[in-house]
């Protein structure tokens, strides 16, 4: 507890380059645009083969496998492989983390819709983009959000391992409290990364009650 | 109209679901295609708003081949139910029914309109429009899926099944409504069951197709019942044919007697005589209102006082002009008397259909059906009760219900079950 | 950067010995947290389909567990635990583990039909001759496709631990860094998805011995 007295009460983490408002905004740069480009693949791509079926088997299987890829091992090699000029090492392996939940929940998500409905759907004269839009959306947007909330938190926890190759961030208080044996710094770097999760959890709960229609999530509820 | 032309569906696999289909669905009917599973029925029907498109041969729509119709197009022309109604979960009811004509690009309000106003006219409360479907019984859901259907007031309706998943009860109100609708909006209705109780109930025609999708036979339910076609079709339909397509046969022929019917205020002494007079051993007990009471035995009768101090044995009624001869003749298994009271609209009793009125009645149906009946004897026998034994098909199993109740207890279920369906198929096996 | 190659073969062979000992360690710090958090997730799980009320809360504590970062929990870990333990990555991947499976055990126990379980108590099974006979082999296909999702990323998370010290297959990242060498990088990358990879296909191989009728449901 003392340790994070230290950390949070010293004003010097409180300004500058490296004080907390900084990191901050860093941390939620690489989280962001990582999520951003995440979205714009996994979205559109989870979207199509939940709605055609065509080539799902192949897509979901290699975003499976892509969940095993290690992110600290591809961000270290990415690095070493294209230095540190821009952030976009860092946002490869992230963007790697955050497609598969995305695109595996949206497929399934858009899959698993009720074939009456969308029997129904296409018999009262719906298009097939009309379907999708105004049907299977937002039937599925439950899983489809699951997926942007797992995504989205995996990347702000992992966006800490940038600081291990000289990038910015919260990690930055993390990995240079250990290099330097600053306890304070790292735990209080910790708390922070977690705070900022829990936020993005909330944040996920809020958009979900304001996006999804009471029609599909009472429904789930109650069985 | 609607006009299958040689219509066959075949599938990549070398499957085919329907074979050659050529019939005419005419505007305004209810044409219902029965079959068992695998027949082709839905196939057929969903090849009509091309949910499924014909391998071979042409649908016209008035004239118009299908095919040349954008599927949108001509689906949001077309109304169309399925059997679990198929709502949007993440739409309010009103937002359901008025999907369709905000398609159809109609302005909010008057989609809103009219979907209110079909809510009300499938029987639905008013309450229900803000709910959302998961609030809804399975009953009220296939309420709606009718409306959602009928939404843009299309002039075609097509239903697939739509009311096999809901109990019997529900299934039997259901189907009214939809008479009742048919017979104020006269759309051109295909619907598709399994159940040979729903399409006889609600078809004007009925088309049975066989497994490979061939058409079997193609009648209103009347002709079908007392003329199958072949094998097929005869064991399709199952037993109690006889009794059930006693349904399609007014009431309206049969003699009644009006010397059975005694006001309660009659002193005992005088009701003997006059009993006496009419040979019958009940009569029926009639209110100041000439409503009916009940029946009293003859032998039963005091010396004196008047009937109104009597214990009245139960009775049935059937509606003259109205009921069919199977309302009739029910009527008369709920006496002990065999007999059953006719009433007019309001109740009152206007005579009483004797079991010798019946029989005559009845004896003209079987003979009206000649010689195509005699040979399914086997078929309505099949069954339990042997009733048929004697005389063969209708009029014999129609006979013999007069002398005992018992063999024909059965039926008391057939006019609100699908049961029979199971038993065709047992009796296929 | 171009003479460098991505994998130089020698360098394995003569760093076998220490790979095979890091893999080693990998696969107990991955495994056995699936091991200890599916045997605490099975009567948690079962507890939440009994007591109805139990569920959210713990759904809701499960969530906020799953949301803190493996780095930042390895770290306060940290003075509990010690640095460069096993420990110190284990503990905080078992509860990730039991994040993932509680919900998958109540979902599975949640899959089994109604009209089955009735039918169950009716031929008069106890109730936990019900559980183990009837309801958890109906429940293992959505069970084990939680442990596979789990066991996947528990192996790929153990390495994060290179960070605090104790990483399995994790610290040939760390070495590669410190000394800008590509080969141990890429052999730790490959290792870990064929790891993950051989995983999961056992877990596979696991649900069709274990659910022979529902063969359809393996792909997914």
């Amino acid at each position: 507890m003392n340790w994070l007295i230290d950390f949070f009460g010293d004003p010097v983490n409180w300004s500058g380059p490296d004080g907390i408002p900084a990191r901050l905004l860093e941390h939620l740069e690489f989280a962001g645009l990582s999520l951003l480009l995440a979205m714009l693949i996994a979205l559109p791509l989870g979207l199509l083969i939940g709605h055609t079926g065509r080539g799902a088997l192949l897509v979901v299987s290699i975003a499976n496998a892509a969940r095993a890829l290690p992110t600290l091992g591809l961000l270290v090699l990415i690095v070493l492989l294209m230095g540190v000029g821009t952030i976009l090492p860092v946002l490869i392996p992230l963007v790697a983390l955050a497609v598969p939940p995305i695109l595996v929940n949206t497929y399934e998500g858009i899959r698993g819709v009720d074939p009456d409905l969308r029997d129904a759907a296409y018999g009262m004269g719906l298009r097939g983009r009309q379907v999708l839009g105004r049907v299977l959306v937002p039937v599925a947007l439950p899983l489809i959000l699951l997926g942007l909330r797992l995504a989205a938190i995996q990347v702000v926890a992992t966006a800490t391992v940038a600081a291990y190759v000289g990038l910015g961030g919260l990690g930055r208080f993390i990995i240079d409290g250990l290099a330097t044996k600053n306890f304070p710094s790292t735990i209080g770097g910790a708390v922070l990364v977690a705070l900022l999760a829990l936020l993005v959890q909330l944040g996920f709960t809020l958009v979900q009650r304001a996006t999804v229609s009471p029609g599909v999530s009472e429904r789930q509820t109650i069985r | 109209m609607i006009t299958f032309n040689g219509v066959t569906k075949r599938y990549a696999d070398g499957t085919v679901a329907v074979d050659n289909l050529s019939l005419e669905v005419p505007t305004g009917e209810i044409t219902v295609f029965v079959g068992p599973s695998g027949c082709g029925k839905t196939t057929s029907l969903r090849m009509i708003n091309r949910m499924i498109d014909a391998t071979e041969g042409q649908i016209l729509l008035d004239g118009v081949d299908v095919k040349t119709i954008d599927p949108p197009t001509l689906r949001r022309g077309i109304g169309y139910v399925i059997q679990q109604a198929g709502l949007f979960p993440h739409r309010k009811i009103v937002d359901n029914v008025a999907t369709v004509p905000l398609l159809l690009g109609w302005e909010k309000k008057k989609a809103r309109d009219r979907a209110m106003e079909l809510l009300e006219r499938v029987g639905l409360d008013l309450k229900m429009a803000d709910r959302y479907p998961f609030q809804l019984s399975g009953g009220q859901q296939q309420r709606v899926g009718v409306a959602r259907a009928l939404a843009a007031d299309p002039p075609v309706l097509l239903m697939d099944e739509p009311f096999s998943a809901v109990d019997p009860i529900v299934r039997t109100s259901l189907q009214e409504e939809l008479l009742r609708l048919q017979a104020e909006l006269n759309k051109t209705i295909v619907f598709v069951t399994h159940d040979i109780d729903e399409a006889v109930k609600l078809g004007d025609r009925v088309a049975v197709l066989r497994v490979g999708g061939h058409l079997a036979q193609l009648d209103d339910p009347a002709t079908l019942l007392a003329r199958p076609a072949d094998d097929f079709v005869r064991e399709f339909l199952g037993r109690d044919r006889g009794i059930r397509r006693l349904s399609f046969l007014s009431a309206e022929g049969v003699r009644l007697r009006t010397d059975l019917l005694v006001p309660v205020a009659t002193e005992a002494g005088a009701a003997s005589t006059s009993a006496r007079a009419t040979g019958e051993p009940w009569l029926a007990v009639v209110d100041a209102g000439n409503r009916p009471l009940g029946w009293v035995a003859v032998k039963d009768l005091p010396e004196s006082g008047t009937l109104a101090e009597l214990e009245f044995a139960p009775y049935g009624t059937f509606v003259s002009g109205r009921d069919s001869l199977r309302g009739a003749l029910d009527a008369t298994l709920l006496s002990p008397s065999g007999n059953a009271v006719a009433v007019d609209g309001e109740g009152r009793a206007v005579g009483v259909a004797t079991r010798e009125a019946l029989d005559e009645a009845l004896a003209e149906v079987a003979g009206g059906v000649g010689g195509a009946v005699r040979g399914s004897g086997s078929v309505s026998v099949g069954g339990s009760d042997g009733s048929a034994e004697g005389k063969g098909g209708v009029g014999g199993s129609a006979g013999s219900v007069g002398g005992s109740g018992g063999p024909v207890r059965g039926t008391g279920s057939v006019a609100g079950s699908s049961g029979s369906m199971g038993d065709a198929g047992d009796a296929g096996e | 950067m171009s003479e460098e190659p991505l994998v130089r073969w020698d360098w394995i062979g003569r760093n076998w010995p220490t790979i095979q000992g890091l893999l080693a360690d990998h696969i107990v710090m991955a495994l056995v947290p699936i091991v200890i958090g599916l045997l605490i997730a099975l009567p948690l799980g079962l507890a939440g389909v009994r007591w109805r009320w139990l569920y959210q809360p713990t759904v809701g504590v499960m969530n906020v567990i799953y949301s803190l970062p493996s780095l930042a929990v390895f770290i306060v870990l940290i003075p509990v635990t010690g640095l460069a333990t096993r420990l110190t990555v284990m503990v905080p991947l078992t509860f990730y583990a039991m994040a993932v499976l509680i919900p998958a055990v109540v979902d599975g126990l949640g899959s089994v039909p109604d009209h089955v379980r009735q039918s169950a108590v009716a031929m008069g099974f106890t109730p936990l001759r019900r559980l183990l006979q009837v309801e958890l082999p109906i429940a293992v296909p959505v069970v084990l496709a939680g442990l596979r999702v789990a066991t996947v990323a528990s192996v790929s998370l153990v390495s994060v631990g290179a960070l605090v010290g104790r990483g399995g297959l994790g610290y040939l990242f760390i070495d590669g860094w410190q000394r800008q060498f590509y080969t141990p990088i890429v052999v730790g990358i490959v290792l870990v998805v064929v790891l993950a990879g051989v995983a999961d296909l056992l877990l596979i191989l696991a649900q069709r011995l274990l659910t022979p009728w529902s063969r359809a449901r393996g792909s997914a």
